[in-house]
């Protein structure tokens, strides 16, 4: 077992355990995800940034080529926001949703192995770097705007229903989630047009071509418009909020699931 | 020196009792300067609140029970003979224990109220305040109220006890809190003039929300407006505020909903643009319950908020046994101190016994060992220092303890025999003696 998959076994744990603590805050009655809890996220990712750097040494290049390798740096992303909103103390409770996936991220990764892929890209340095990060911020941001629109209907309902239990008690504010969501939105788009744009310049550049067969080009295509569908959403009045929520939650089954249709295909064409 | 309480709270008394209590202290009769003149009593601390009216004593001796009634406030119109059946007494432990749980919250209407710390604190203040003129207060009773201070602190920051809302203004604002967030900026409507309305006005304007008041008799609205700086509109103005409110509180005395659904569709066609939380506090209701089916709106009435409020009492009674934890350690550690007291000079007299005899000793070896350098010399004083502390500190913290678990008799009769400290303290009186007869 090398240092690397210690490391993020170690840092999988402790975001279970921070994980464990929310959800029993929750089934308690608390009204927020305690302090010991924040600090079992910032553990984690502390221990996961030291697996990504003892595999960048190692490997002597950034875990952004081969699915392990990206899995952890998207889930090292999302912890990261997940860490931020932590300290904003009234969205902790996004730590229910947000966990679980780094959790099933991390898993994938361990489960995948954490090497650098076996195929070379052409598409390789600071263009590449940027274009990676670029996008796994993109869909980092989504994961946030998922959780928080998530949130933001189970809250919506619990107040419309007079249900004054445990979830109106531990979940934020509609108001909080709505702002959480659309910043969260806004950021990811932005991202993730930059990340697309600098791919097509590449492509534009040096082969000539948009690429539309490559399945992560159309992969990307599919979570900007959903990031435009769910931006779009917003807009107007009566019940905009409610509406833009579910549509962020729908749109982050369909990036899912599209990834899932396109993994299918892939066996022959390559893809992540 | 025995801790006695006498009071009357919610628990034995109704309102118009404890009321002229409290009225009766706060004009002074009788001022704490006078209870603490009383004969037998040495410290004294007064806590009065609209729930309660307690006085904490330190006396001399145990006093009997009439004598603690006439110390109370005598309210015109309450007969001194029927001030027992309001009444209870508690001595020694028990006062401290319930000190504790007054402060903590534990005992007041409304369990885990903010206000009882501050009152609590303010009691003692007024007095320490009187120390300056005349000793009111020693140090049983500061000490008493420090530790009680702080206990009720731990338990407020250490438990979930005060937490949530528990009254219905304040049920209505964690409402609005969970839709809008903050409250700072938002315009709140509030119909009616009464004292319901007042009341979630202050804890409106109190979050930082802007208001509107809408009353039928415009004069009584300009007047709150006034008073809370807000303003005023009538109710023919309502409908062209409608669309810019945020928050609407009602709580007028009309007969029949005055919001309906069908004047909502008629000012409001495609709904309310943002949020709209309704919180209807009249009885009959102001507001159709149909409105609340508008896309948008939060509808929420008298029953609404109570159960908010059974959600909040629920979770602070799941709270109560961390509470007592806290208080039990808090009483445990105030009593070890209390009972403690007892046996100072029992300890003193042992220690200054014990070091007149390290002295002896040390000055006799030290004769005998001439050849010492004086740092040699100093050795051996710190050593016998040393031994002597070390060999004092166990009987010390166990005379301590006998105290505090109510040995302290049988042991300090023991302590007496073993170290001669009764004769000790013979010699002593008989020294006093030959030196007043060399006085005279």
């Amino acid at each position: 077992m090398t240092s690397i998959t210690v490391l993020h076994g170690a840092s999988l744990l402790s975001y279970l355990g921070a994980g464990g603590l929310a959800m029993s805050s929750l089934a308690a009655g608390h009204r927020n995800v305690p302090r010991a809890g924040v600090a079992l996220i910032a553990t984690a990712l502390l221990v996961h940034a030291a697996g990504l750097i003892v595999y960048t040494v190692r490997f002597a290049e950034l875990p952004l080529v081969g699915l392990g390798a990206s899995l952890s740096t998207l889930a090292f992303l999302i912890g990261a926001a997940l860490l931020g909103a932590a300290a904003l103390r009234s969205v902790r409770p996004l730590a229910l949703v947000l966990i679980p996936l780094i959790a099933i991220l991390l898993a994938g990764a361990l489960t995948l192995g954490l090497a650098p892929g076996r195929t070379v890209s052409q598409f390789r340095g600071v263009w590449f770097a940027a274009h990676v990060v670029l996008a796994f911020l993109g869909y980092a941001s989504l994961a946030v705007a998922f959780a928080a629109g998530l949130l933001y209907l189970v809250q919506w309902r619990a107040l419309k229903g007079k249900n004054f239990g445990r979830a109106f008690r531990f979940f934020p504010p509609l108001e909080t989630l709505d702002r959480l969501r659309q910043s969260a939105l806004f950021l990811g788009f932005f991202a993730l047009t930059f990340a697309l744009t600098l791919a097509w310049a590449w492509t534009i550049r040096f082969l000539n071509t948009l690429a539309t067969e490559n399945l992560q080009v159309i992969w990307g295509v599919v979570t900007w418009l959903v990031f435009s569908a769910a931006l779009l959403s917003r807009a107007g009045g009566g019940g905009a909020e409610r509406r833009a929520a579910a549509t962020v939650v729908a749109g982050f089954f369909v990036v899912v699931l599209s990834y899932v249709l396109l993994r299918v295909v892939a066996d022959a064409r390559g893809f992540l | 020196m025995p801790l006695t309480l006498i009071g009357l709270s919610h628990h034995t008394a109704p309102i118009e009792v404890r009321e002229r209590f409290a009225a009766e202290v706060q004009a002074g009769r009788p001022s704490l300067d006078q209870i603490a003149q009383s004969p037998g009593v040495s410290e004294a601390v007064m806590l009065s609140t609209c729930n309660r009216t307690e006085l904490y004593l330190l006396t001399e001796h145990e006093p009997d029970h009439d004598a603690l009634v006439r110390m109370l406030p005598q309210p015109p119109g309450i007969d001194v003979q029927d001030v027992p059946q309001f009444t209870y007494t508690r001595a020694e432990r028990a006062v401290v224990d319930h000190l504790f749980r007054v402060v903590s919250s534990l005992d007041s209407m409304i369990l885990g109220e903010p206000q009882i710390q501050g009152q609590v604190r303010s009691a003692y203040e007024s007095a320490l305040k009187l120390q300056r003129e005349q000793r009111v207060v020693g140090p049983v009773l500061s000490r008493l109220f420090e530790n009680a201070l702080r206990v009720g602190a731990q338990v407020r920051t250490d438990t979930r006890l005060g937490e949530g809302a528990a009254s219905v203004p304040s049920a209505a604002v964690e409402l609005a809190r969970k839709i809008f967030g903050s409250l700072r900026g938002r315009h709140a409507l509030i119909m009616g003039t009464g004292e319901m309305s007042e009341l979630a006005l202050d804890c409106l304007i109190a979050e930082g929300a802007r208001a509107t008041v809408v009353s039928r008799t415009e004069g009584r609205a300009r007047e709150l407006a006034r008073k809370t700086h807000s303003v005023a509109v009538s109710t023919e103005g309502f409908s062209a505020v409608l669309p810019t409110v945020e928050i609407i509180v009602t709580a007028t005395a009309a007969p029949h909903a005055i919001v309906t659904r069908e004047f909502m569709d008629r000012v409001l066609p495609r709904g309310p643009r943002e949020p709209l939380l309704i919180v209807d506090l009249a009885l009959p209701r102001d507001v159709e319950p149909e409105v609340g089916a508008i896309r948008n709106v939060f509808l929420y009435n008298l029953d609404d908020l109570h159960q908010v409020i059974q959600g909040t009492m629920a979770q602070r009674r799941a709270e109560l046994p961390l509470a007592e934890q806290i208080i039990i350690a808090g009483v445990t550690d105030f009593w070890t101190w209390y009972r403690g007291l007892d046996v100072v000079p029992m300890i003193r007299g042992l220690r200054e016994r014990a070091e007149q005899m390290r002295v002896q000793e040390v000055e006799r070896a030290l004769r005998a060992l001439g050849h010492l350098s004086p740092e040699d010399r100093a050795a051996v004083e710190a050593l016998t220092r040393q031994l002597l502390a070390k060999w004092l500190h166990q009987p010390t913290v166990k005379l301590r303890q006998a105290a505090a678990n109510g040995h302290a008799t049988d042991i300090l009769t023991a302590a007496r025999y073993l170290f001669e400290l009764d004769r000790e303290q013979d010699r002593e009186q008989e020294r006093d003696r030959e030196r007043e007869r060399d006085r005279d």
